[in-house]
């Protein structure tokens, strides 16, 4: 049961893999291969979800001989999210016309390599599991197959391959110091070997994420990766494969190596806190769709990192709650921003107010949690520093909005019904968020419980 | 043994971050190459014992098998990630008709110049026109050196 997302992705990617993708039936059967997916990711969720944390070992191999898989809520909650985004990118382009035989196949593998990733138990695999993702994001980085794209693709590979060694290496050094793989037994030795060590490693985990994550001093490919592919790839990019980067941060700062985390909470905080400002600056002063949402995008993950400095349970509830709001917020961006029509325009409101924190779009929730977390730790220079980026934000989904859909509206013809469907229904998901938020409180409750509460023994 | 490990890391590492501040495309993949090497380097000295068998015979001293299993797994995703980067470079070189990162940048700041002028970057460029570095207008469809092929 818990390998079956795994399972069905992998040998769905590879049959898909031998077909051409730019047929209709076979781009069909690749929706159905990753709705199943995430159809078995929620099953599995609600199993984890009632009855805890569950632990397997692929293939009935001994503990510590095969790929063990370690599943709890945090992991359900990021593998849900980076499946949907996924598939609706995977509609989306499908509806639109695929350009690129590969291009479903490549989806399905970075939906197997996500979803490794959230779902793994051990610090190696990660990062197996993270190759893969990776390397499926490079292609998908020059599909269009213009000048251009190929060009942002280049930069994407050298930046995050880069980044990509840095991990390996402080997993290498992390084996080195605590002797351990598994992620549970790297937890539990930490607290005894010595501290300066540590520390190091963790100040290149930080870099390795950051730079997935495009934050302020590691941004730089961004904005150029951004603008230059497609709506879908964009889509996935910042809605799915964006959550790697936050996800190992709250996985290897807030699980593993609190201790750490705290210790540099004060570069964390400055260097988000520059990530909002400079985003929202550069966001405003920006003209293409895509360059605002891209250094939008870059001041979003500054929320993140400054929610992870707060630390505590509130921080991490934070962190987590912001980074599933702010996902959705951008793939319904990226996709509706390159449609036309007042349906696509509506959902794009939708989206921006959202991304603003104004009720009742979900980002209200994560501009209030962040607020709860800010005053419980009583730093009045967070509050305002949230209200200033919310003030920003603001401004320049406004600017967007008007330039996108007010003023050269009237040239271009209406887009296709199925995409402007898909948009609108990711958009009724934001809403439906911020009217009923209680049960994606209750999960992220439940994964900060199991990152924070519980100390496992080895 | 330790001293010459990190020396031997270091030096690949510092090669390899030399050639990636290069201008050319070709070396700045070079780079990546020893990076990665350096990394795989890195791997093996975490669980470092001299002397000691790799793995067999069974029963005396032997040394760590894990890390040596990493290494390999990491040779195995680097090599693969360097074909592909040395494909999407020979794509950038059809393309633009050279590996020289101040052209490409040249070409960016183009785009960057032209998606001020529409307010929106032309997503569905496929077979757009665009000039290449003697100014001859070419679409994707048709790089140069294709038509040799074809």
């Amino acid at each position: 049961m818990m390998e079956l997302p795994l399972g069905i992705l992998w040998f769905g990617a590879v049959i898909v893999a031998m077909l051409d993708g730019t047929r209709h039936r076979n781009a069909v059967l690749s929706i159905v291969i990753l709705a199943s997916a995430l159809v078995s990711t929620l099953v599995l969720g609600a199993d984890v979800y009632r009855n805890g944390t569950q632990e397997m070992v692929v293939g009935g191999w001994e503990q510590g001989v095969g790929i063990s898989l370690r599943i709890d809520t945090l992991g359900i909650i990021f593998a849900a999210l980076s499946l949907a985004v996924l598939l609706a990118a995977l509609v989306f382009e499908t509806a639109n016309g695929i350009k690129a035989r590969i291009f479903p196949a490549l989806v399905l593998f970075m939906g197997l390599g996500l979803t490794g990733v959230f779902f793994t138990g051990d610090a190696f695999n990660f990062y197996v599991f993270f190759e893969i993702a990776m390397i499926s994001a490079y292609v998908l980085a020059s599909y269009g197959e213009t000048p251009r794209q190929f060009r942002s693709a280049f930069i994407f590979i050298v930046v995050n391959l880069l980044g990509s060694m840095l991990f390996l290496i402080s997993i290498a050094a992390l084996y080195h110091t605590t002797g351990r793989l598994d992620l549970v037994g790297i937890k539990a030795q930490v607290p005894l070997v010595a501290e300066s060590p540590v520390v190091l490693i963790s100040a290149v985990v930080f870099v390795a994420f950051g730079l997935k994550l495009g934050l302020f001093p590691f941004h730089f490919w961004l904005p150029a990766v951004y603008t230059g592919t497609r709506a879908s790839v964009a889509a996935i990019l910042s809605g799915a494969l964006a959550n790697i980067g936050s996800y190992g941060l709250i996985r290897f700062g807030a699980d593993l190596l609190p201790r750490e985390l705290e210790f540099g909470a004060p570069v964390l905080l400055v260097l988000g806190a520059t990530s909002i400002l400079y985003g929202g600056v550069q966001s405003i002063s920006r003209h293409s769709a895509n360059e605002v949402l891209a250094y939008s995008s870059i001041g979003q993950v500054g929320y993140i990192m400054v929610a992870l400095a707060i630390g505590g349970d509130a921080g991490v509830f934070a962190a987590i709650l912001y980074t599933v709001i702010n996902g959705w917020n951008k793939a319904l961006l990226f996709l509706a921003v390159s449609m036309r029509g007042w349906l696509v325009g509506t959902a794009f409101v939708i989206g921006a107010f959202s991304v603003a924190g104004v009720p009742p779009a979900a980002g209200f929730l994560g501009k209030v949690v962040m607020f709860r977390a800010a005053i419980e730790d009583a730093s009045w220079s967070i509050v305002a520093l949230v209200l200033l980026g919310g003030g920003l934000s603001f401004l320049y989904m406004f600017q967007l909005y008007r330039r996108r859909f007010w003023i050269a509206g009237e040239e271009e013809e209406e887009s296709a019904h199925l995409p402007q469907v898909i948009v609108v229904g990711m958009a009724v998901g934001l809403l439906a968020i911020g009217l009923w938020p209680q049960p994606l409180l209750e999960l992220t409750d439940q994964a900060v419980l199991g990152i924070m509460g519980t100390d496992t023994a080895p | 043994m330790i001293l010459a490990l990190s020396l031997g890391v270091a030096v690949l590492f510092g090669a390899g971050s030399y050639l990636m501040l290069k201008h050319d495309l070709i070396r700045l993949i070079i780079g990546m190459v020893l990076i990665s090497n350096a990394t795989n380097l890195f791997i093996m000295s975490a669980g470092l014992t001299t002397g000691a068998a790799p793995i067999y015979p069974l029963g005396g001293e032997t040394s760590d098998p894990l890390v040596q299993a990493m290494t390999l797994t990491a040779i195995v995703i680097s090599f693969a990630v360097t074909a592909l980067v040395l494909s999407l470079a020979w794509r950038v070189y059809v393309s633009h008709l050279s590996v020289d990162i101040r052209e490409l940048s040249r070409a960016e700041e183009l785009q960057a110049d032209r998606d001020d002028e529409v307010g929106q970057p032309d997503s569905d460029e496929l077979g757009a026109p665009y000039k290449d570095s003697e100014g001859v207008r070419r679409t994707v469809d048709q790089p140069p050196g294709k038509e040799a092929q074809r």
